[in-house]
């Protein structure tokens, strides 16, 4: 059983994963950059200071589809008939990001 | 501090945007011929681009997640207070977008690893072309919000 066969798998659930993550901002870390503060998991901000998602949101990211990928391992079929998957979802939840932050072009 | 390591940022991402470009052209256009200068762009053995392609997209990555915070403590809040929504809108882009590349890397791997399967060749400059756009774009809107301030005549 090779790792690698998860890779595309991993791609896509990777992006899946991060938008559900930014869209429902669950972050595994918080950092308050005025504090130079780390919280654990989703903290509001902090001495009226910003909090940072993006570095929790990756980790959500990272270990949600180390996750999915170990687990599907011993089912995932040939490499070739699926490995589309890996750059198809990416691309369209690239795409899902312009709807998503449209209300920053439309002040 | 974190201008040297805004410079460091570019500068990688000036190598990385190079490097990965000539990968992305020799994968999407390639040529066999080496004859005049564009034939010779496109010929080149673009599975040695890989690995360097990676670490320097990993770097450029790390080296913006460390000058992150001086961003959204000083320059995304000045955004804000100047109402241009849009620069910070093509920020959060760039962010998404790059950490979406993120996720790519082990495939991008994955389909250039030597010997390159024919069959996979499509997939290869799909996810090569994916990157190189993510890179273009992350590039050029880093190089317009540096230079907010001069263009927007604030």
């Amino acid at each position: 059983m090779k790792i690698e066969r998860a890779f595309p798998l991993f791609a896509a659930a990777f992006a899946v994963i991060y938008v559900i993550a930014v869209e429902y901002n669950l972050a595994l870390v918080t950092y308050h950059p005025k504090l130079k503060e780390w919280g654990f998991l989703t903290e509001q901000p902090k001495a009226g200071g910003p909090a940072m998602y993006w570095y929790g949101w990756i980790l959500t990211a990272t270990l949600g589809a180390g996750v999915v990928s170990l687990a599907a391992l011993p089912i995932l079929p040939r490499l070739k008939s699926f490995v589309w998957i890996g750059w198809v979802i990416p691309l369209l939840v690239m795409a899902s990001f312009l709807y998503f932050l449209r209300t920053f072009f439309l002040h | 501090m974190t201008t040297f390591l805004l410079i460091i940022h570019t500068l990688v991402a000036v190598a990385l945007l190079g490097s990965l470009t000539h990968q992305a052209v020799a994968a999407c256009w390639p040529s066999a011929s080496k004859a005049g200068f564009v034939a010779s762009y496109r010929s080149v053995s673009a599975a040695r681009f890989t690995n360097v392609n990676i670490a320097l997209y990993v770097t450029m990555l790390v080296l913006g997640g460390v000058i992150y915070p001086a961003y959204r403590v000083g320059v995304r809040t000045y955004l804000e207070s100047a109402r241009l929504y849009s620069s910070v809108g093509y920020f959060e882009m760039k962010e998404q977008f790059v950490t979406i590349g993120l996720g790519l890397l082990p495939l991008f791997w994955l389909l250039w690893r030597q010997p390159l399967e024919k069959d996979l060749q499509f997939a290869r400059a799909a996810t090569t072309f994916l990157l190189c756009f993510i890179v273009w774009f992350s590039f050029i809107v880093g190089h317009l919000l540096v230079n907010v301030r001069g263009l927007f005549g604030l």
